[in-house]
Formats: C-alpha cells, sequence, structure tokens
C-alpha cells in the first residue's frame, strides 16, 4: 500500500478493506530508510508482524468498520451515568428506608457453638469434610495414610489446581456455551459443585441424611453435566444456531 | 416481544421493591435471628399511614404478581391465539 498504490487503486468508501496508513503512519520510504542494525531488525520485525496482520485480515469474512465503538463521550458517559444514578438512589432508598439494624458488639469472651466462615469461603470449608474419602490403606494394617485434616487441606489443592488449569486447557474462544457444550458442561458441574461443597460444610443445618447428602455432593455436579451436554447438543443442532450465523461471520479474525 | 417481557419485569421489580420496603416496616419484628422475616403477622398500625401503608403493602403485592404474568403469560398467549386464529380463517 505505498503511495502510488493508493493512487491508482480506487479506495473503498463503504468501510470495507485496508484502511489507508494516515499522517503519524511512517511513509515506506521511511521504513526502507531503516536498512543496517537494530533499526532494519526492528523494521523487518514489525513490517512482518504488520503483513501477516493484514494477511489476516484479507483471508478473514470479518466485516472491516471505521466505527469500532462509541466515544467515550457522550455516548458511554450517558449510558454509564445512567447506571450509576440507578445505583446511587437504589443505595440510597433502601439505606434510609430500610436502615440496618446494628446488633451489640462481639463479645470476645465467649465462643460461639457454631462457627462457621463467611458463606463465600463454605466450598473450602466442605472440602475439609471429606474425611469419609480418606482411603483406609491395608498396606498399613488398615491405617490411613493421612489424618483427615491433612486430606482436607490437599483437596483445597486439588480444587484449585483443576481451576487453575482449565484456562489452559480451554483459551475460551466459545463466546457462549452452544459453541463448545462439553466446555460448557464443565463450567455447568463446577457451578453445582462449588454450591453442593458448601451445602455440605453446613450439613448440621440441612435437614437431610448425611450420608445422602455426602453422595449428592459429588452426584449432582455429575448429573448436570451430563443433563447440560446434552441440552446444549441439542441446543446447537437447533434453530438458534442458524439465527446465529451472522454473530459467526462478524467475528474477527483468529 | 422483549418489550413485553421489559414491561413485565419492571412491574415486578418496581412493585416488588415496594412492597419489600412495606413489608419490612409492618410485617417484620426484627432482621435478626432466626425469626420469620417479611410475612409476619402485620403490627397494628397506630396511624393512618400505616393503615395506608399496609393496605398498599397487598395491592402491591398482588400488582406486581399479576402484572408480570399478564406481560409475559397472558398477552403473549391472546396474541398467539390471535395469528392462530387468522391463519386458520385466512
Amino acid at each position: 500500500m505505498s503511495d502510488t498504490d493508493s493512487d491508482s487503486e480506487e479506495v473503498r468508501t463503504d468501510g470495507t478493506g485496508i484502511v489507508p496508513p494516515d499522517d503519524e503512519t511512517p511513509s515506506w520510504q521511511e521504513r526502507k530508510a531503516r536498512h543496517e542494525g537494530l533499526s532494519r531488525l526492528t523494521y523487518e520485525y514489525f513490517e512482518r508482524a504488520r503483513r501477516e496482520d493484514q494477511d489476516l485480515r484479507q483471508q478473514s469474512s470479518y466485516v472491516e468498520r471505521d466505527v469500532l465503538a462509541f466515544p467515550t463521550w457522550p455516548h458511554e458517559m450517558i449510558r454509564n451515568l445512567a447506571l450509576v444514578s440507578f445505583f446511587v438512589g437504589m443505595i440510597i432508598f433502601l439505606s434510609a428506608a430500610l436502615p440496618p439494624h446494628i446488633g451489640p458488639p462481639a463479645d470476645s469472651s465467649s465462643t460461639p457453638a457454631i462457627i462457621l466462615p463467611d458463606w463465600y469461603l463454605y466450598w473450602s470449608f466442605g472440602l475439609l469434610k471429606l474425611g469419609p474419602l480418606n482411603p483406609d490403606i491395608s498396606l498399613l494394617g488398615g491405617q490411613k495414610l493421612m489424618a483427615d485434616r491433612t486430606y482436607g487441606v490437599l483437596a483445597n489443592v486439588v480444587i484449585v489446581g483443576f481451576v487453575a488449569i482449565v484456562p489452559f486447557l480451554n483459551k475460551g474462544a466459545a463466546r457462549r456455551p452452544v459453541e463448545q457444550p462439553f466446555w460448557g458442561a464443565v463450567g455447568v458441574s463446577g457451578i453445582v459443585f462449588a454450591f453442593t461443597i458448601a451445602v455440605l460444610s453446613v450439613k448440621n443445618l440441612i435437614q437431610m441424611d448425611s450420608h445422602l447428602l455426602f453422595d449428592l455432593t459429588f452426584l449432582l455436579p455429575i448429573v448436570s453435566a451430563f443433563l447440560s451436554y446434552a441440552v446444549l447438543r441439542s441446543m446447537r443442532e437447533g434453530y438458534m444456531f442458524n439465527l446465529n450465523r451472522r454473530y459467526y461471520r462478524l467475528r474477527p479474525p483468529k | 416481544m422483549a418489550d413485553e417481557f421489559a414491561k413485565g419485569l419492571a412491574i415486578l421489580m418496581g412493585g416488588g421493591l415496594a412492597w419489600l420496603t412495606l413489608a419490612g416496616w409492618y410485617r417484620t419484628p426484627s432482621f435478626e435471628g432466626s425469626g420469620v422475616q417479611l410475612v409476619a403477622p402485620v403490627e397494628t398500625p397506630a396511624t393512618i399511614y400505616g393503615e395506608i401503608g399496609i393496605a398498599l403493602m397487598d395491592v402491591l403485592a398482588w400488582f406486581s404478581v399479576i402484572g408480570a404474568l399478564t406481560f409475559w403469560v397472558v398477552i403473549p398467549a391472546v396474541e398467539e391465539l390471535r395469528s392462530a386464529l387468522d391463519e386458520r380463517s385466512g
């Protein structure tokens, strides 16, 4: 796309095609002036990157647009102002109409009967109660290799490790679950397991046989994984998939 | 169709918030502990404003439920029925 090229070629104004470089972009002459040493190396590097980007853009069916987004002012700011006003108004309304009751200060000299972590840590607390899964090893004469509490701490390591590994197994190219039903099912089972293990952590408050609750903790995630996989696969075949073809076409190049 | 959903949702949220506030005033002895909240027996109001609030509470509860069902179920069903009848006659 040198200057002579852009003169001979008609510039398309419908937003398609490669946008010609503006004044800030170095011209080809400026680029080629860097013909030795580090400047040549960096020039070649960036030129190759630019060339690959151009090739990918020409190969893809992605519709290039001059307008990539709305400007911050006024469009985005007015929308943000509306959202901020709503939430600030809601906070003011609730704090005025339903002020929270402030209880007496905590008594540090007496320990409460039931000690629980905050609700968002129930899953980790539930993993400490996996004693029944800790195997009795017959080689050790029916003894356990490690204490139940050590086992529970190691279970935390396993779960956190799995959560950390998932992004490396699947890079998240899917924008919605129907595109990758398997990983959608993995996600659903993870959410269900987070809930069931949290329920297990407060099993003394649940009106249910504790053995049944323990079994359900691990069965429900598996069942929900199979169910969501089946539902997502059937959705793939269906009407929504055709309806959203345009959405796939508009996707940026890989 | 999306408009009908938004109308139903707005009614449910707006009416529900107003009901929640009034029920927090008149039908909740305490938010602490394991007592009944929002649906406890009505405390006897001392003022005319209290009586208005209690009357309004039931109105708002039914308004949010029936209003949402109207826009989500009744109106779409009537439209489906109407288009089905049109197809049959046409």
